[in-house]
């Protein structure tokens, strides 16, 4: 096999040597590319080639057989917007977003503060425990929560009715309006340990010094918080926050469609839920397409949008 | 020296509320265990937290494994998450090592790409997927989820692997290409064994990733034959309003997550640091 390099050629060597820079130009090109090529193909077929052909499908009044596809430009998008439970999607989306963002960033921000700052010998072993939500399948965590808001045989009901005379029955998942409060326990119990860690790290890449010196200058634990700590782990907390966001509107799907399905009477409907109906119990292809371009849109919005509100000097550390 | 927060009584509190987290954290872990040994009597008529009565039934395990099939579905998500991580992983490693170490025409916009498509919606390639799976007769195959998560683990990979191959010394290769090891024995004989953590990190959080994954599985999968865990215990949980097998449908969870549980166990340290690493932009 020829070198890549060599050591510097002698005199005779050199002829020969120009004739393999040529080709050694060739094995790398060949190297790159083979490399570069099925990992890219493989990529856009699957990946890259669907997302676009979305994009189309969703000028397309389209029931899934060939002969039915008609061209229509932006009907589907008008008669989205006319829809009334897409804007009960939206809302209830957002209304998960927004109830992530809060209740994931202040229960992770508070328990990576408690397992770095305070010194607690079983500081790792909290850690691990946090963690195991993000790893089980959020088809079981639905299915879990279910039981707990169970009607007849369900946690909650059984708890309630320890304290009352009659047996409790309310049907948790069944309110007309606000059974998307319902799902927030669950999204916000599954998401914590993930951006736990990350804010961990984040809080141990502080120096120790910052905080002895605002020790010593006398300011106490909850200023240091507010003056070293949040400044610092600002940077990862915005990080998270837009991962929250994305992570939401395109993957809500699976925690609605287990415990509710969009229902009762479509309030629990998500984009996701919506699209998926619309596509694969309905056969609205190109109305469920252009569902999946608006998901697009809004969440690049939001990003622009968020990266805007939480625009402030970012600390460098030195 | 750590300076830490020494105020007892702010250390209790918080201790108080760590504990009661790491509670909420494995009480439902308990309860899925000690539910899946009950009957629907026990069910109806014991509280959800009693203790399940003697004999524990362990049948209930034995009957979701042939009845409910699961011996079928545990050896699909097995295949499919293996085959999908491997490949992932491979073809995620090339690019990456490439992208590292190689200057050429493109490089940049390609990262570029992998990296932006990460802003992209998956399920808004869901329906056309659906549909070019079906044309290439991939639908209700195990050849088909694997080829859609290896696509849909990539990008990941290779935004932590980039960074992986960056950090290695440059010399090791150099010192490879003198001895005549040529590209490819360069990557494949030095570098991939370098890079092991960074690859064990990025192919543990790919199994746990694929092996949970419900939305691609059940759009792409509707023969029985073909479901992998997670889709069964959708179609069994919607199953439940006319058939109450609560025991049954505990244990059918318990298969899932042990194996999540067991990996995590073992390589708690490596999901960490993979994590970690996708998160530093």
């Amino acid at each position: 096999m020829a070198r890549a390099t060599g050591h510097p050629p002698n005199l005779h060597e050199r002829k020969v040597n120009v004739m393999n820079s040529g080709s050694a130009k060739l094995q790398r090109t060949v190297f790159i590319a083979s490399f570069i090529v099925p990992t890219l193909l493989f990529f856009s077929v699957f990946t890259i080639y669907p997302t676009i052909k979305a994009l189309y499908f969703s000028f397309f009044d389209w029931s899934g057989m060939s002969q039915t596809k008609d061209f229509i430009g932006f009907d589907n998008y008008i008669e989205m917007f006319k829809d009334p439970i897409i804007w009960r999607a939206i809302g209830n989306d957002y209304f998960l977003v927004l109830g992530k963002i809060i209740g994931i960033m202040a229960l992770a921000t508070f328990f990576a503060v408690a397992l770095t700052r305070f010194n607690f010998k079983l500081a790792g072993f909290f850690r691990s425990i946090f963690f195991i939500p993000n790893v089980i399948s959020v088809v079981v965590i639905g299915v879990l929560w279910n039981f707990i808001y169970n009607p007849q045989i369900g946690f909650l009901n059984s708890f309630l009715s320890l304290f009352t005379k009659d047996q409790v029955t309310i049907t948790w998942l069944g309110f007309a309006d606000h059974t998307i409060w319902m799902l927030l326990p669950p999204a916000i119990w599954a998401g914590i340990g993930f951006y736990m860690l990350l804010l961990i790290a984040a809080i141990q890449n502080i120096p120790e010094s910052y905080y002895e010196a605002a020790s010593l200058e006398g300011s106490g634990q909850w200023r240091q918080f507010w003056t070293i700590t949040l400044p610092l782990i600002w940077e990862q907390m915005k990080v998270s926050i837009l991962n929250i966001m994305m992570t939401t509107l395109n993957g809500s799907f699976v925690i609605v469609w287990i415990m509710t399905e969009g229902g009762p009477d479509n309030s629990t409907q998500v984009m996701g839920t919506y699209l998926y109906q619309m596509a694969f119990r309905q056969y609205h292809f190109g109305f469920a397409s252009a569902i999946g371009v608006l998901i697009l849109v809004l969440s690049l919005l939001t990003t622009v949008v968020l990266q805007r509100l939480m625009r402030q000097e970012t600390v460098e550390l030195g | 020296m750590n300076q830490g927060i020494k105020n007892p009584i702010a250390k209790i509190i918080f201790l108080a509320i760590l504990l009661l987290w790491s509670v909420s954290v494995i009480y439902p872990l308990i309860w899925t265990l000690l539910d899946s040994l009950k009957d629907n009597q026990q069910f109806f008529f014991n509280k959800p937290w009693a203790l399940p009565n003697f004999p524990l039934l362990w049948e209930n395990y034995s009957y979701v494994w042939e009845k409910y099939h699961f011996d079928k579905y545990f050896v699909n998500s097995l295949l499919v998450t293996g085959g999908a991580t491997l490949l992932g992983l491979l073809l995620a490693a090339m690019t990456a090592y490439v992208l590292a170490r190689f200057k050429f025409k493109g490089s940049g916009a390609i990262y570029g790409l992998y990296i932006s498509s990460m802003m992209v919606p998956f399920i808004l390639a869901l329906i056309p997927l659906f549909f070019l799976l079906n044309s290439l007769h991939l639908t209700n195959t195990k050849i088909g989820l694997i080829l859609v998560y290896t696509s849909s683990v990539l990008a990941f990979g290779i935004f932590v692997l980039v960074g992986f191959f960056k950090g290695l010394p440059k010399e090791l290769e150099e010192a490879a290409n003198i001895d005549g090891a040529g590209y490819y024995g360069t990557f494949f004989r030095v570098m991939l064994p370098l890079s092991q953590p960074g690859l064990i990190a990025v192919g543990i959080i790919n199994v746990l990733n694929i092996w949970n994954e419900y939305i691609v599985g059940t759009v792409l999968v509707s023969d029985p034959e073909q479901y992998t865990l997670p889709i069964e215990i959708g179609v069994m949980q919607a199953e439940m309003q006319y058939r109450t097998e609560w025991g049954p449908l505990f244990a059918a969870l318990m298969f899932t997550i042990v194996p999540v549980l067991i990996l995590y166990i073992i390589f708690q340290r490596q999901i960490a640091s993979g994590i970690t690493a996708g998160a530093v932009k």
